[in-house]
Order: structure tokens, then sequence, then C-alpha cells
């Protein structure tokens, strides 16, 4: 069996590929977690690959056909095409608030999906979604046991940081919704190309500026690392395709007029 | 005993090796893809389960010239990268002339760019170190524990590089076995210092002092000593090779080639390192198609096994060679030319192809292979085909 991770830099896309060959191993599988390494940084799209096999695995090549798809964000789908190869009759977990068909995601495959985002929010607090994600798999696919994750869990991280890891896989394995067929569905469009600077999709919260409390000192506006505020008569404009949703801004902001507010889908 | 394993990167794999084989000194400056195997280390340096010397150097010609003094006196140990290898050059010459048991991990990463390929080795072709290849994790371990047994046998006393994929092999996690300390200790007894530190060992260390600074000895002589211990490391790595698989169960083909899947063929791909790895699945699926096609992994470039390709060239009637480097202005890959030379003392040579392949991490499928096995049976098979060196 073969599995393609998408994610963004920040959500362990590489960390759980790891955990999740661990698991697979502890299950009498022999694994291989390819990371692909290049110029990643946070919420950058990343890919990462697993072959699951019953002995030694000799291709070192990457996975082009994967009989699974794992996406840690819910709107990768956007900029990177999450489903090109994947074998015919195969799975999408996704990480998305909605039920399989609502995904905008459609083809010749099933869609699974599972919260991850409020899940590691509520467990973690913050949006590392790659362990929640992994509690979906083991119910999703029913190939590897819980004990077997929060083993491979305890291996990668001790104390509290692995509890709160433990508390995100069980929790998604609890919420996660069953593969629905998506066949009668169109394909989703990736409408931002590769080289364009639309980076909205990045985002897991979003800056809203409150222009009467603004006082136009400009820290915003210089500390912005993107770029993405602007000044107009005087008071900071936040130009949202750029905005990554780092959070510099509401930290800055001296008057406290920019507030963090989550994305919804 | 109980057999323990780890899911485990590459890297990993490597500090592994060098902590069984209790190396008391490592310098090291990290560089990408390297970087892991001396922080996995350092972290086994902290923890107290490796009791060793640490050196962050402040660059990598620095760390080779500290690891060739470390090393007359104390097992010693580093591993480098694509152009951190580069900048080791001038001391490597030394350590070799010095005929130190210095053992190096490298982490290939292209001359030209971040992603592997094989023209950091490469370029070190002719600094007298032996070069041993690996085609996964487990072996990265193995051969990194075998090569200071190799290295530190008396008919050799040579400096090694064991060296692995970047990112392929550096990166990806797999189970890896690792082998008892106490059956390593008993493979690999301690490290016995080449260099007089106390009065009492000059007398034996003494004739190889003399050769070097003797200014009445041959000056060819230190050249001609290296290739005699070159030579003789064939024996020893068959040896050691032989002794790993009594101890550990493992081997990897007589030391010197793998060949795989090669009984009853007219054929066989020959590579090295990871591309080897893929090239086994290729041949899995050419054989259950009714292809006479097998493969040669080679595992030591240094020695250059000739012997091992003067032999396969009695039953394969073709070799396509894939070579992940170039020697520019001379035609066809590195490998490819040692082989094309091996067989020239050949009455039945077979026919000989090229492919250039995985440079600068260019990827190299499953089908890839097909294809270069598919051009070789056919020269196998008496047509024509061209071009004999291609760029795949």
């Amino acid at each position: 069996m073969e599995i393609r991770f998408h994610g963004r830099g920040g959500q362990g896309a590489v960390t759980g590929t790891r955990i999740l060959a661990t698991a697979l191993y502890y299950e009498g599988k022999f694994t291989q977690g390819i990371p692909m390494y290049g110029t990643e940084r946070r919420g950058a799209p990343v890919v990462s690959f697993l072959r699951i096999g019953e002995q030694r695995i000799n291709e070192r090549d990457l996975v082009h056909e994967p009989d699974m798809v794992i996406v840690l964000d819910p709107l990768l789908g956007k900029s990177v095409p999450i489903t090109d190869g994947l074998k015919k009759g195969g799975i999408v977990l996704i990480n998305h608030p909605h039920k399989g068909r609502e995904t905008g995601l459609g083809g010749d495959f099933k869609v699974a999906t599972v919260d991850a985002t409020n899940i590691a929010l509520d467990t973690i607090g913050r949006p590392i979604t790659n362990t929640a994600i992994l509690g979906a798999f083991a119910k999703v696919t029913g190939s590897v046991s819980l004990e077997s994750i929060e083993k491979a869990i305890n291996d990668q991280w001790s104390g509290r940081i692995a509890e709160m890891n433990i508390n995100a896989v069980r929790k998604a394995y609890e919420e996660a919704n069953m593969p629905e067929d998506v066949s009668d569905l169109p394909p989703q469009k990736v409408e931002v190309k590769p080289g364009e600077r639309d980076v909205s999709s990045w985002r897991v919260f979003r800056p809203e500026l409150d222009k009467e409390k603004c006082i136009g000192c400009k820290r915003c506006y210089i500390l912005c690392p993107e770029v993405a505020i602007g000044m107009v008569d005087g008071k900071a404009d936040i130009n949202y395709p750029y905005c990554k949703g780092c959070g510099i801004c509401v930290e800055e902001c001296p008057v406290k007029a920019i507030e963090f507010v989550q994305e919804t889908l | 005993m109980a057999k323990k394993f780890e899911v485990m990167v590459g890297n990993k794999a490597v500090a592994y090796a060098a902590k069984l084989a209790r190396v008391k000194y490592v310098s090291a400056f990290p560089i990408t893809p390297q970087t892991t195997i001396v922080q996995y280390l350092a972290d086994m340096m902290a923890s107290g389960e490796l009791d060793a010397e640490y050196v962050t150097m402040e660059g990598e010609l620095s760390c080779q010239a500290s690891a060739i003094t470390a090393s007359t006196t104390v097992r010693s140990f580093t591993a480098t990268s694509g152009p951190g290898l580069l900048y080791m050059h001038h001391p490597m010459h030394m350590t070799s002339w010095a005929r130190l048991p210095l053992v190096m991990a490298v982490v290939h990463r292209s001359t030209k760019g971040m992603q592997p390929d094989q023209m950091d080795t490469m370029s070190q072709r002719d600094t007298g170190w032996l070069m041993l290849e690996c085609q996964n994790s487990q072996e990265l371990l193995d051969t990194g524990i075998m090569s200071f047994k190799i290295a530190e046998d008396p008919r050799v006393r040579l400096p090694l590089i064991f060296a692995g994929d970047g990112y392929i092999l550096s990166y990806t996690s797999e189970p890896v076995e690792i082998p008892a300390q106490e059956e390593v200790d008993a493979f690999l007894p301690p490290y016995k210092r080449p260099y007089p530190m106390y009065p009492e060992e000059a007398e034996e260390a003494r004739a190889l002092m003399s050769e070097m600074w003797n200014p009445f000895v041959d000056p060819q002589k230190v050249w001609a000593d290296q290739q005699q211990a070159a030579m003789n490391a064939k024996t020893v790595i068959k040896e050691v090779n032989a002794e790993f698989e009594k101890w550990f169960g493992r081997s990897y083909g007589n030391g010197l080639v793998e060949e795989y899947k090669c009984e009853d063929v007219d054929a066989v791909l020959v590579s090295m390192g990871t591309i080897a790895s893929t090239a086994k699945t290729a041949i899995d699926q050419m054989q259950k198609n009714g292809k006479k096609i097998g493969l040669v992994a080679i595992k030591s470039f240094k020695p250059f096994p000739d012997e091992e390709f003067q032999r396969i060239a009695g039953y394969a009637k073709a070799m396509g060679v894939i070579d992940r480097n170039v020697s520019t202005g001379t035609r066809g890959g590195i490998t490819f030319t040692e082989i094309r030379h091996a067989l020239y003392d050949v009455d039945e040579r077979p026919v000989t192809l090229n492919f250039h392949a995985g440079m600068r991490g260019k990827e190299v499928r499953v089908e890839d292979l097909k294809r270069m096995a598919e051009k070789t049976l056919k020269a196998a098979n008496g047509e024509k085909v061209s071009p004999i060196v291609e760029w795949a």
C-alpha cells in the first residue's frame, strides 16, 4: 500500500509520516516514510510519502500512484492537485469540518473527513493537525490500532506533549467521518497556480482591523513580514491575498485594533 | 538475544554505527543533508550513551585535519556531504599518506545543488581512500561497523568512506535492526594505535615512520604501498563481510559486489547505491515477465572489483551500467569507464552500455530502469543499439 501526505509547513506532515511508519511497524509491517525536502517554510505546501509492505521495500523512487491520499489542510486542494494519480476507488482522508461529499472534492474515489484543525486547537492548543489525522486514519482504514499509534507517539515525545497528541488521536478516532463516494461529483479545480502570490488559503486565523480604533502608528505596516499591510488615509489596510495569518500585527498593535478570527469553511 | 529494531532515518543509522564502534573522537561541521548525523551523535554524548570527544570545527578542512591527528591515537569519525567533502580534499591526501584508518560517512549531495549524486565522492576518487556504497539504512549501519574493521586491518590501514544518498536515505525512515553492543565489541576489537604514544610502543611503529620521512626511500613508494594496501583490501572486505554474516546474519553480496537474481540471465544492469535498490524492483518485475536480466550492485567502488566483473562477463552478454556521476571529457560515467577497463583483459567481452541517471537528485523510477533493462537485453540478443552512452 502506498500513501501520499499533503500538508503545509508546520502542520507536521513529515513527523506524522514517521509516527505512522513506526505504528505500522508495530503492527508487523515493513514501512518506508519518505519526506520531501526543499525550501519548505511554515504554511507552504509540502508533501511526503509512506510505503507499507510485508518485507524490506527496495523501491527508492517517489510514490506516483497512491492508494490513499491524506490531506492535513482543508484548503490545500485549491493550490495543489491533491488527487493526482490516486488509484481508482482510492481514499482521500482530509482535514475538513464537513462530511466527504461537502468537501468540494469529486472523482473516482471516496472521501473521509475529520475536523483535525479544531481537534488540534482543543487538545494541543495549536493547529498542528498531524496526530489528529492519524486517529482518523486508524478508524477509516482499520489497518493500525490506536495502541500502536500511541506507542509510536510515546517514542517521538514524552510527558505533556505526548499526552496532548494522544488525546488528539483519540478524539479524532471518535469524530472521524467514514468515506463517502464522490464519483458523481465534479473534480476540484486548482485555482491558485504555482508561482502566484495568493496565500489566503495558508491562513487558519485571519486578522481583522477595527479602523475606528486604528491610530495610524504604522507599527503593523512596518512589521508585517509579507508586506500585506498598506496605509490608506492614515489608517492600516490589510491586503488579504498576501496575508498568511501569522498574527504578528495582532501581537504588535499597541491599541489592540486588530483581532484574530478563525477562518471558517 | 532478542532483536532490537527501531524505525529510524538513514542519518540515525550512521550515528548508531559510530556509537556501536565506540568512536572516541568526532570532529564535524554541519552541512545538509549530513547535519542530523552529528546532532544524533551530540545527543548520544550529552546523554552519556557514548563516551567520546566531540569538536565542532570552523570548517571541513580543519575537521579532516583534526581527525587526522586524533586518529593517530584513538578511533575517530567524521561525516560530511557534497561541497563539505570538496573542502576536505586537501587534507584527505594526507590521511591516506599517513596510512590512518579514519572512517568517514558521506551523505551524497551534488556538487551542483542540494539533491544527491555521487559527484562529491567521485571528486575524491584518487585521494587514496577506500569507498563503500550503501543501498538502505540497515546497510548504512552495518557498513559503518564493518568499515572500522576493514580500515584498521593491518593489511589495509587506509582511510575509508562509506556513503549513502542524501534525502533518499538520510531522511527516509524505515525499520533498522540495532546490533547488541556486546556482539559489536566481540566483532570489532579495540582500536590499535597506528603511531606510538609511549616510548615502549615506538619500536613497532618505527618502520612505518621512517619510510614516510626517510629521504633515501623511493619517493613513489608511498603510492606503491597504498596501492598494495588497497588491493589487499579486496580480500579483507570479503573476509569482514563473511564474518559480519556469521555474527549478525546479514551480508552484502561478497562484500565487493552483490549479484541479485543473476542465475540464468543473458544480461545485467549494474549500479551503485539507491539506484541499485530501486533496480531490484525493476528486475523482479522483468523476471516475472520472463526477461533474463539480473542486477549487479557495486558495493565497493575503491578497491574496484575488477575480478568480479571479469567473472560476470562469463555469463552476461551485455551490461547496462547506470552511473549517478559523470567524468566530463571522458566517454561515459566513472563506473562505466572502470568496468570497461576491467573487461579489456577478457577474451569475450560483453556489450557495455552506459546511462547517466539520477544526477542532482533527478528521480530514477522503476519504469526508467525497466527501459534501460530492455535496451540492455536488446544488445545481449545481438541487436545494434545506440547511443552507447545516454543521458537517461
